[in-house]
Order: C-alpha cells, then structure tokens, then sequence
C-alpha cells in the first residue's frame, strides 16, 4: 500500500530564533528521502514535530489524506510514524529485549516470536538476553530500528543515524534501509554526510535557516551541488599544504599504560609516541577501542605516572586538566553535552569552564562576569556561532553550533597543543570546513594537534602523521602519504 | 480533558511555585486529617499556624526556631548543591554543641567579653571536624556518605549523653542528667526583655548573605554550580573534586555546629540529653522547600519552625499528640517532591475550544 505524508505550512518559532519557517514537503513511500541542511538549519525540529515531541506553531501534518494530531510521541506511534533518535533512547542496564517491550503493550511471548521474525527477516543477529550496555553504538541502533519496527510503522525516520556507526555498519543500516523501502516504508533520512545522501537516497530536501529551499532528485545532483546549496554559496575545497616537518619535539608520550577498574572501559597497553611543533598526529580506529581512555589520559582527566608525558620539557602525567591548561595544552572532547559543556548553563558560564590564569576569569575567587562575557562574544563571532545571545542556554544551541563554541573555546588562547577528539562529529559541510580550516593554521603557525578521530576522510585530510588504535594498542606511526584509507581500515580491524 | 505536556524547559517561575503549590496542599490534606481526627479543620488548622505566631512572644518563638533551621539548611544547601548527600547534620549539631558546651564549661562562672567568640568558635570547628569524618571517608577510601553522616548522628547523641550523665553532669544536680548552667559570658544575648530571642539570629542571617554571595559572586560557587550538574565536566574542567567535596562538608558541619552553639548558649543556657528537636533532619527538608536558595531557605525555615510551634499549641489547646509536627513536615517534603513534577510537566485543560 502507498503511504503519502505532507507537511502543509509548518512553523515553528523559538524566542529569538524561526527553526521553521512555513515549511510544506510531500514524500511517497517507495523512495528513500534525505533531509539536509547547516546545523541549526531546522532539520531534528521539522522530524520532532513529525513525531509528536515538538508541537508546531502552525501547519498541519498529513498522512493518507489524514489530518494528524500529534500532541505526543505517542500520538506518532499510534499512527505508525516511527523515530531513531540522534541519541540512543535505551536503559544501559535492561536487557535488549526489555528495552523492546518496555514502551509496548503486547504480551511478552507473542513480542519475542515478532521480534525473531523481524531479526530474521532483516538479517540482524543481536543477543535478546543481554543488557545494552555490552552491545556496540551499531547494534544498539538496531534495538532502536527494531523498536519501530515492531509496530509496523508506514513513516521510519533517522536522525544523523551513522554519525556512531563504524563504515561496516553503516553499510549494513544502508542494506536493511533499503530493504524497508522496498517493502514500502517510507523512510526520512538527515545526514551531513553527502556521500551517504548520494549511496543511499533517491530524493533530496534543502534546508536552510528554517526554510525549505530546495527539492529534487538524487540523479540530478552531485556532492558539490548538494553543498552549495545548504550553504548557499560555493565551497572551497581545502587542502594541507604539507608542512615542513619540524624536528622540535612538543609532546613525548612514554611507556603509558592505563588499566581501569571499570569492564566497560578499555586498557591502554605501552603507548608510545611524540608529536614536533607545527605537526598533527592523527589517531584512527573504530569507536570503542581505547580513544576515549587516551583522551582522558592526555587530558589529564586521568592521571598517569609523572614521566609518562612529557611535554615542553616538563613532565606532566600527574597533572589534572586545570594545571596542564596552564602549560597550553587545549583539550575538545568527544560528548559535546555530557562533559565539554553543560546544557543547561548558559553560553558564556560554559565558556568559563576553560579558564587560564591569564584569561582573568577568575580574580581572587570572585568571578569576573563581564570578563567572561567579552571573552564570549569575541568566540561568538570568531567562530561564527550563530546565536548573539550569550546568555542563552546552550541547550538550545543545535549540534553544530555548540560544537564550534568549544572548540572556539579551546582555539581562541591559542594553545601550543590541542587534543581533539572527533570535533566535527555531527557538523554541516560548512562547518566542517571552518573547523578543518582552523586546525590546518593551528599547524601554520607551528602549533600541534593531535587527532582522534573515527572519520578516515578526515585523518586523511588533516594528518601529518597517522597511527591507528585499536584494542588498547597503538600501531607503529606511519607517515600521512604512505597511508590510504583501505590500509587504514586493515589495521583498523586488527590485521598487522 | 486533561493533559501532561512535557515542558521545554522549566521555568523560573515554576520553579518557586511548586514550593508555595506544596505548602498549600499540606495544608488541604492537614484539614483532612484533623477532619477525620474529629476536629474542626478550619479551627485546628487555626491552631496549628496561626495562634502560635499570633502574639510578641510567639513571634520570637517562631524566630528562635527558625534560626537553626536556617543556618543548618544553608550549610546543606552548599553540599547538597554540588552532589554531596549529608545526611548527618543533626550529628553536626550535637558534636558542636558538645565542642563548645565544653568550652563554656571550661569559663564557669568566669566573666569577659572574649569568652563568647572562643565558645562560638569552639562549636563551628566541633560541626566541622564531626563532618571531616564522612568526607574524607568519601573521598579517600570510596565510603557512601549518606550512611556514614547518618550514623555519626547516633554516635554524638550517645557521646553527648555519656558526658551528661558521667563527667560534666552537674556536681550539685541531683544526678539529673545536665551540665551546670553557663556563666552569662557564655551566653547569647537576648535582643527584648522577656523574650527568649537571641543574638543566634544575627550569625544565621550573615551565613544567608555569605552563602548567596559564594554561590553567586565567587569561583568556588561557580564550581560547585559545574559540580552539581555533571562530575564529568568538573573533571575535565579540572576543578579539584577532591578538595571542595571535604570543603563543602566543613562549611555544612561549620554552619550545624553554630546552630548547637546558638541552642546551648541561648534558649538552653546549659548541655542536657535533648538540645535539638532533630533541627537537623527537618533542615533537609528547609533546603529542599527553599529550594537551595538563600532567599528561599529563610522563607522556608519560617514556614517548617511554625509546624514546630503549631505542634505545641495544638498539644496544649486540642490534645493532640506533638508528633503532628512531624507529620507536617513529612507531607511537606512529600507534596514537594509529588509537585515537582510540574517542572517538567505541564498539565493542559483542553476541549473547550474547538
Ligand atoms: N527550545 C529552543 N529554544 C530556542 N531555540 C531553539 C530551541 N530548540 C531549537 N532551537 C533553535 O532552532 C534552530 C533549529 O534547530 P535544529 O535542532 O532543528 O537544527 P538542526 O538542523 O537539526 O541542526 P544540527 O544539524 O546541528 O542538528 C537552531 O538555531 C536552534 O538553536
Ligand atoms: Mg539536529
């Protein structure tokens, strides 16, 4: 059966800022369409409002010819519009399958025969038994697709679903994607990855600051085109001018070793490396093999032995974060609203949460508000953060813009070193850009970075050296030019 | 029809409504219970808040009691705002007062103006190093604090009443279990003749202006602000959690002691068994109704030492056991934490229009 669903002249107005602005859009089941858009463009407001957790100011939802209510999320299931979130909604401790039944009312025994059927049918092989919290960022995507599916939804819509996921499973969620396509569900898809846009979609929507400014078909655009027009004007395509490699070493890493006491947590066994001034040293590897535990360790989150790290020609492993600030070490790490900021603080208190004795912040234990204030303003419009309130609460920043105000944070006391973990995780074309702009003069100016990252393109683009982590264990460095992206992936999977 | 809407975000507003929404609906469900008790509601209810504070004296009473409850739910709110449950104030107290009720043994009959600061004192390091105990075994040695502060509690209860009834009971007391009275230089000064308040009220009103202060003007509070809502980015901010959790914990026992000095050295005039009605306990409730706020907690201190009160008149005037005061105070904590939901619900009336 086709399914039809229109948005007809949807608003949706915060203070100070129109997320949608008169929208109307029509897909038809059969298709796969993608939703793109900057961050901030109004792309999770439009498919919230689809699912019932935002209510429009105005406009109506349609499906079938069928005017929708859609007061709460349940409202959407009620009328099989199915949502995977950006971030997974599961209970890290139930398992899989109560994660499943939890929000449905069907008895327990016919829900596991429908569930094995799905899993079956869809080729997915997950242990029903376990709690979530064994399972990887993929296959706890799929309990959340199962979810859905387990009501037989005509409408399943994604949001930035691969922007956790390793090349092999995004591969697999394309599979399965287009399988429901063919079986007649309509599917939504945002991403900012245009390359998956052009695999995977057949229609394509622009969107920009809240309107709607373009529809069409796949086979009519390019990357390019699709760029250009989220942005609105041409891109540059950047490119490292390759560095003449200094010989001045910044940062020496000895010997390190991190055992946790945590079973979740990766080991970190004998870490080696050293990165010169002016140079970037990029660190590859899926998600969950040690990335994390090497942040927090250079960071100084977790402290280490004194002479593990040396840095500058002073030994600080047993230094917190605060301290090793003080010798111009910046640190941007991965969870945007869990550690590097807090949502519900406003702009410019996170800004304070990066404080040097020299930024004067702080005078004698009193806090220097227009100080920090000014600061803000300065990150503001430095890095293009698209807001001019700094007294909003940066909950209400959308990914992309949050991102670039810690990152411009971290950049703007000019540090000799910065430690980024996936910093354009989740970025429009055009703030990527910016971002891979900045680190590329952070390196001109014979500043040093190094990388973390599980975006292979970028590693690539950005890195002067490469090593690639996995299971704890760093490879040997390899030059950036000696690397392509398929041996990164070897080694990526543990082959030698 | 009714519905819940989940709120974009809770307001300020809201924020302190709840509180008063709280205190309304202990009153409603008090009227209940004294309805199906027999009484007259609008009459005991009449009783309980009003009688009590009717008069001058009744009116310095509700000061009195206010005061501790204050000063101890300021010092909470400063643990409570950064993640650190102490449970164990009314311990605080009591170490306090036992701190400084020896001191002021110590001058007996001794007269000179500095005998009153070195008492006072006395009980703000006793309230402290009573709390150093559970930080430090939560912070060096991974303990829960909540248990660790609860069981001290019992510990200085015993403590305080070993020494009352053995070595500092009073000589010429009869055995009664007490100390012998503290010379006037150890004593809190009235502020009116013939009431029984005291100058207690001036160190609870300078800690509601020292603690707005920290929390809003100083590093320290900003940290314990970050600290509250995540450890994750206090950690990666690098404030040192260590340290402020064992600082926060002396402020708290600081501010439980000064409310032991200010009972002993004032209404008191001497160390016995009972020298707080569990003014410790009912300050969590204070910090909570007041919402960690210094404004809010004077408000709310008011509100929680009338049920006190109310429980002694009703007592006297209706027959009713004192514990009712208890009961207010569990409901008000109740209705409090039911109401919260508010915050980030909104109920919606719909169907009216079309
Ligand atoms: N509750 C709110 N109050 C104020 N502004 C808000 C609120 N929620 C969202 N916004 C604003 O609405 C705009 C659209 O946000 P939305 O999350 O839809 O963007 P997006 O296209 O999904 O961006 P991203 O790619 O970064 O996820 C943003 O500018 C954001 O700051
Ligand atoms: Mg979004």
């Amino acid at each position: 059966m086709n399914t039809n669903l229109k948005i007809s002249n949807v608003t949706k107005i915060y203070p100070g800022c129109v997320a949608n602005d008169n929208v109307s859009l029509e897909f038809n089941s059969g298709k796969i369409y993608a939703l793109l858009g900057e961050n901030g463009a109004g792309k999770s407001t439009l498919v919230k409002i689809l699912s019932g957790v935002i209510i429009p100011d105005e406009g109506k939802i349609y499906l079938n010819e069928n005017n929708l209510k859609l007061n709460s999320p349940l409202d959407a299931k009620k009328n099989d519009i199915g949502m995977v979130f950006q971030h997974f909604n599961l209970f890290e401790t139930l398992s899989v399958f109560e994660n499943l039944i939890i929000d449905s009312d069907e008895q327990r025994e016919s829900l596991r025969e429908k569930i094995d059927t799905i899993m079956k049918k869809y080729n997915f092989s997950i242990d029903l038994d376990i709690p979530i919290l064994n399972l990887s960022a993929g296959q706890k995507q799929k309990v959340e697709i199962i979810r859905c599916l387990i009501r037989n939804p005509k409408v399943l819509i994604m949001d930035e679903p691969t922007s956790v996921l390793t090349e092999q499973e995004t591969s697999e969620l394309f599979l399965s994607l287009k399988k429901f396509s063919e079986e007649g569900i309509l599917i939504i898809y945002i991403t900012h990855k245009l390359k998956e846009v052009m695999q995977l979609c057949d229609e394509v929507a622009v969107m920009r600051r809240g309107k709607l400014v373009s529809v069409s078909e796949i086979k009519n655009e390019n990357i390019e085109s699709l760029a250009n027009k989220m942005v609105g004007q041409n891109l540059k395509t950047i490119k490292k001018k390759k560095a003449k490699t200094s010989s001045d070493q910044l940062i020496k890493i000895t010997n390190l070793n991190f055992t946790s006491e945590d079973p979740f947590e990766t080991n970190l066994m004998d870490i080696n490396f050293s990165v010169n001034r002016g140079e970037c040293l990029g660190i590859a590897g899926i998600s969950g093999n040690g990335q994390s535990e090497l942040f927090q360790v250079l960071s100084g989150e977790i402290i280490s032995e004194k002479k593990s790290i040396e840095f500058n020609n002073n030994y600080i492993g047993d230094l917190n974060p605060q301290e090793r600030r003080e010798y111009l070490m910046a640190f941007s790490p991965e969870d945007r609203l869990e550690q590097a900021a807090i949502p519900q603080m406003k702009i410019f208190e996170n800004v304070a949460l990066n404080n040097f004795k020299s930024s004067n912040f702080f005078n004698n234990g009193l806090i220097n508000e227009n100080k920090i204030k000014d600061h803000s303003k300065k990150i503001i419009s430095d890095f293009n953060v698209n807001t001019d309130n700094i007294e909003l609460k940066s909950q209400f920043l959308s990914g992309g813009n949050l991102q670039k105000l810690i990152i411009g944070r971290e950049l703007i006391t000019s540090p000799d070193l910065l430690i980024c973990f996936n910093p354009t995780w989740g970025l429009d074309v055009g703030a990527i850009n910016y971002i891979h702009e900045t680190l590329i003069r952070i390196n001109e100016q014979n500043k040093s970075i190094i990388l973390i990252s599980t975006d292979t393109d970028e590693l690539l683009k950005l890195s002067d050296k490469i090593s690639v982590i996995h299971k704890g264990k760093l490879s040997k460095i390899m030059n950036a030019e000696e690397v392509t992206s398929e041996k990164l992936g070897i080694l990526m999977g543990g082959a030698n | 029809m009714i519905k819940i809407v989940k709120r974009d975000q809770p307001s300020r507003a809201i924020f302190f409504f709840t509180p008063v929404l709280a205190i309304f609906l202990t009153l409603v469900a008090g009227g209940l219970i004294f309805f199906i008790l027999g009484f007259k509601p609008f009459e005991a209810l009449k009783f309980f808040f009003i009688v009590p504070i009717a008069d001058k004296y009744g009116f310095s009473e509700l000061l009195l009691k206010a005061t501790p409850l204050c000063l101890i739910a300021i010092g909470l709110s400063f643990c409570f705002k950064s993640n650190n449950w102490n449970i164990g104030a009314e311990g605080q107290l009591t170490f306090g007062a036992i701190v400084s009720g020896g001191v002021a043994l110590l001058f007996y009959e001794q007269e000179g103006f500095y005998i009153l600061p070195i008492v006072i004192l006395a009980g703000a390091i006793g309230g402290m190093l009573y709390a150093s105990i559970p930080a430090i075994l939560k912070t060096y040695f991974n303990t829960n604090e909540i248990l660790v502060s609860l069981m001290l509690v019992y510990v200085s209860k015993l403590i305080l009443d070993y020494l009352v009834v053995g070595p500092w009971s009073n000589p010429e007391g009869f055995n009664f279990p007490e100390t012998r009275q503290f010379s006037d230089s150890a004593k809190l000064p009235l502020l009116f003749e013939g009431l029984r308040i005291h100058a207690g009220i001036f160190l609870a009103l300078a800690a509601v202006v020292i603690s707005w202060f920290v929390f809003y003007k100083t590093y320290l509070g900003f940290q314990m602000k970050v600290s509250g809502f995540s450890l994750k980015t206090a950690k990666y901010a690098g404030y040192k959690g260590k340290k402020m959790i064992v600082l926060v914990f002396l402020i708290s026992g600081a501010c439980a002691g000064l409310a032991g000095v200010g009972e002993i050295t004032g209404p008191i005039g001497q160390l016995h068994r009972e020298i707080s009605p569990d003014y410790g306990f009912t300050a969590i409730i204070v910090a909570f109704l007041g919402r960690l706020h210094p404004v809010g907690i004077i408000f709310a201190s008011l509100v929680v030492a009338i049920t006190y009160l109310g429980a002694e008149t009703a007592q006297i005037f209706m027959q009713i056991p004192k514990y009712t005061g208890q009961v207010f105070q569990g409901m008000i904590l109740f209705f409090l934490l039911a109401s919260d939901y508010l915050l980030f619900f909104k109920i919606k009336f719909i169907g009216s229009k079309k």
